[in-house]
Formats: structure tokens, sequence, C-alpha cells
């Protein structure tokens, strides 16, 4: 079958065969399969992820999967064990000069492979839009509607890892297929967790991606490894602390001149103690209150400019626990519990991530919050470490917790909605409680508290 | 994927070791890009 190569030569093209796993194995699968086209190393899988290939579905847990793309294109086939990593899908692109896509195929099941002849008459068209993608599965969508509807009344039960694999049955594949190119996005709390993973995703769709880190070093070893990573440069670390207000306010002033296309608010803190900032408030309520909300307001303008703005708030399950509280938001009168805070000020960034879509209506920014379910980051395993050893085997992996915040951030079809609240890439009600619901003179009340504590020292 | 723009910017090592740039392959003729999950 050594001609259908010869074929595809024979319409002035070339194979290039990406693999991940070592360099040696490559040298040994080229000489047994006699190939003399390019064969290319990706262990990091830098080159699959910029293609816009993912890992982790459920439905490729199947272990006997693709090189029969290469099969096809190949007589010969050496039954050997399995190497490298087998959650990862085989797919097929063809890419003309200038770098258009003119067809691609990704595997979906095992054996799943494209036909050979589709490829040759990709080939033989020219220039054209994207002539074949992969089957599109609704039997999928259709069971992943079905679970959803079985798991998602018990509300809590959607939140771990399995819930995670049943809702995104349902997701759509083109979804974040996009280029990101030009874009800037600003995420803070970026070097760990959730933070970590929406930046890494971000910079392999090509956007360009500041990882604001209240620790430099951290935040340029984040920068370093998400580069190396996904090959983009783009990648910058920036130090601003997100608790204090002095250096939101010199950070912003660096970022100011630059655009903004994204603000993904994702740090978080939850401590065992009450701490004070230098500005005087309790730390979860500086951390994710007011400095999101004086971030948001200084860079207001930069949104405005962008002509499709985001931002996005990273709240919490928790938060469905807690009615919005403005009694003693700042801990000077109850004792401390820090889970409560925690909770409490995940309520009010849902409800400030409202307030902020009404405050930017009819400008180019959406505001939505999200929540990542629970997902197994280094901040839950050292704060919350008797949840983190009960549930360890069912948390997500980060990538899974960041899914919702990057799809909020790249996927076009994301910003029809604004001042919604999303999980698993569906918008989901607020409340499920209803001793939750908050007064509407408290909405306000919120707003202006976060006005009134953001202030500049002069002003207030 | 609707254009090659990010892999272009990549560069991987051959079977021998040697680092490749994605882009320039595909800058003078067509290219079937394959990727397969091992080598195996």
């Amino acid at each position: 079958m050594r001609d259908r190569i010869e074929e595809i030569r024979a319409r002035g093209a070339e194979l290039v065969i990406v693999g991940n796993g070592a360099a040696n194995f490559a040298a040994a699968f080229r000489d047994d399969f006699e190939l003399d086209c390019p064969l290319l190393v990706d262990p990091e899988l830098r080159a699959y992820r910029a293609a816009g290939l993912r890992r982790g579905r459920i439905e490729i847990l199947s272990p006997a999967l693709p090189f029969q793309a290469l099969r096809a294109l190949r007589s010969g086939f050496r039954p050997t064990g399995v190497r490298g990593d087998v959650w990862q899908l085989g797919a097929v692109f063809v890419i003309r000069p200038g770098g258009e896509v003119t067809y691609r195929y990704v595997s979906r099941d095992a054996g799943d492979h494209p036909p050979v002849d589709a490829i040759l008459a990709a080939l033989d068209a020219g220039p054209e839009r994207i002539r074949e993608t992969s089957r599109q599965p609704a039997h999928r969508v259709l069971l992943g509607r079905a679970l959803s509807c079985a798991v998602d009344p018990f509300i809590v039960s959607s939140f771990d890892r399995t819930g995670f694999h049943i809702h995104s049955l349902t997701f759509r594949d083109d979804d974040l297929d996009v280029d990101l190119s030009g874009r800037r996005c600003l995420i803070t709390g970026a070097n760990s967790g959730i933070g970590y993973e929406t930046a890494l995703a971000l910079a392999d769709l090509g956007a360009e991606v500041v990882l604001l880190c209240r620790n430099r070093e951290r935040a340029e070893r984040a920068a370093n490894q998400i580069r190396a990573q996904t090959g983009n440069p783009r990648v910058l670390p920036e130090r601003m602390d997100v608790s204090d207000l002095g250096s939101i306010r010199a950070a912003a002033a660096r970022l100011a001149p630059h655009p903004v296309d994204v603000l993904v608010h994702n740090a978080g803190v939850l401590p065992d103690e009450r701490l004070e900032t230098v500005d005087g408030l309790e730390t979860t309520l500086a951390t994710h209150v007011i400095g999101p909300f004086l971030l948001t307001r200084l860079l207001r303008a930069n949104l405005e400019r962008s002509s499709d703005s985001r931002v996005i708030w990273v709240s919490s399950g928790g938060m469905y626990t807690r009615r919005l509280n403005l009694e003693d938001l700042n801990w000077t009168e109850r004792d401390y519990d820090g889970v409560i805070a925690y909770a409490e000020t995940k309520r009010a960034q849902v409800v400030l991530s409202e307030l902020w879509a009404e405050d930017l209506r009819g400008t180019s920014a959406v505001v939505n919050a999200m929540h990542p379910g629970w997902a197994d980051t280094p901040s839950v395993k050292s704060s919350l470490p008797r949840f983190h050893r009960v549930t360890s085997r069912i948390l997500r992996t980060p990538a899974e917790g960041a899914d919702t915040v990057v799809w909020l951030a790249a996927c076009p079809r994301a910003r029809e909605h604004t001042g919604r609240f999303f999980f698993d890439r569906e918008e989901r009600r607020t409340h499920f409680l209803p001793f939750t619901r908050e007064l509407e003179e408290d909405r306000r009340a919120l707003w202006e508290l976060c006005e009134r504590l953001g202030a500049e020292p002069a002003e207030a | 994927m609707r254009n090659a723009n990010r892999l272009s910017e990549i560069e991987l090592p051959d079977a021998s070791g040697k680092a490749q740039s994605l882009g320039a392959y595909w800058q003078q003729q067509p290219i079937v890009l394959v990727f397969i999950r091992h080598f195996g």
C-alpha cells in the first residue's frame, strides 16, 4: 500500500506524521513501516494541542486506538503493546501553503479513521473550505442529556469527575475550535490549579496570556512552563496581589496601555483564621470581592475598547449554601469560619457578576460567572484537607475544572450571554435553596460597599 | 482548527532528535498532517 503515500506525493503534497512517545520508538516505527516521510515526536503534545485536539473524553477509554489511519496508508501492522498516552485521539489534517486547513478528521473511537480517498479528494480540490470533519455523534449528545437529567437534580452529585464526563458528552467539539491570536487575556491566580489550566488552554488557542500572580517567581515559573508546553511565546508574568488594593492600582496602571479582551477573576483563598490585608479587609472579602471589583473598574475602559471583551468570575458551588450577607462581611463581629467566609464571598461574586453585566450592558463587554465543580487543585488540598482526603478519588482534574472558564473566554457562542451563571458549559440557576435569595436593596448595597472599600484613600 | 497559525509556531524534534519547524513543511506544498497516538 506504499502507493497511497505515492498518491499523496503525485498531488504535489507530502505526508508528515506526528506521534508522541520517545524518538527511538519513532525511529523503530519509521523502519517498520519503511516510511521516508517526516516523522516528528511530540511527547508534550504541543502540536497536538495547538491543533485543537484534546484528551480525556470518556468515549475514548478504549485503549485500542488509531494508528489505523496510518495502517490505511501503509500496509503492515506490528501488534505490539501500547506505548504512550492511551487517552489521546488521532487526527488527520490537510494544510495548504499559507496555513489554510482544507480537511480535517478527528477520530472518535477505536479504529475510527478517515477514508484515504477523502484525503486525496481534498488535495485534488485545492484551496477550499473544510470539507469533512469527524462524525457528528448525535447519540452521544442524547446520552449526555439523559444522564444529566438523572444526575443534575441531585445538584452536587454532578460536581465530581463523573458529572464532568456526563456533561462533556453534550459539549460541541467545534466550540473551542477557535484561533485566539491577537486576543489578550488576563488571569488572576494563574500560577496553579484552575488559573494555570485556563492560561495553558488559552495559550494553546493562540492568545496572549497575562498571568497576574502575587508571587513573581511563581508567575515566571508558570509562564516558562506554559511557553514550553504550548510553544506560544506570548505568555507574560505580571505581579499583582488581588488582596492588596495598592498592588491592583499599580498593576492596572501597567496594564492599561494595552488591550484587555478577557479578564478572568480566578484568584481565591480559604484561610483558617481571620487575616487582615494591608487595607484592613478580611482576606476572602479582599481577594474575591473588593479586589476583583476594583480591577474591573480600573480596566473598564480597556474592556469597552475591545470589540469582544469578556469578564469571567470563577465562583464556587459552595456559594449555593449561602445568601448574600452584608451584615458583617469583614468578620469583625462573628467568630471566624473560613468556609463560611469563602462561600459568602463566592455568593457575592455571582451577584457582582450580574451587577457588572448590567453596568456594562450596551458595551462590547459580557460578564458571566461560573463554578468549576469539585476540582483537585492545590488550594483545595491545603485548605480543605479532610474534604480532599474523602473526595480525592472523585475530584475533577484542574483542567476539567477550568473547562467552562476556557469555554466562556474563547467560544464565539458564549458571548451571547451576559449576567449568567455557568457550570459545565451550560447556564445554571443561581439558587437551589429559597432562603439564599437576596434582596434587591442588598444587591445595590453590595455595589456601593465595593465602591466605598475600593476607593482611593484620598477619595474615601 | 481552521488555520494552522498556531501549529506554524511550533518546532518538534524528528526521529533523529533534530528540531524541525512545522510551518516550514507547508510553506511550499500542501501537507497531510497525521497525528497518531503513539508509535507502537
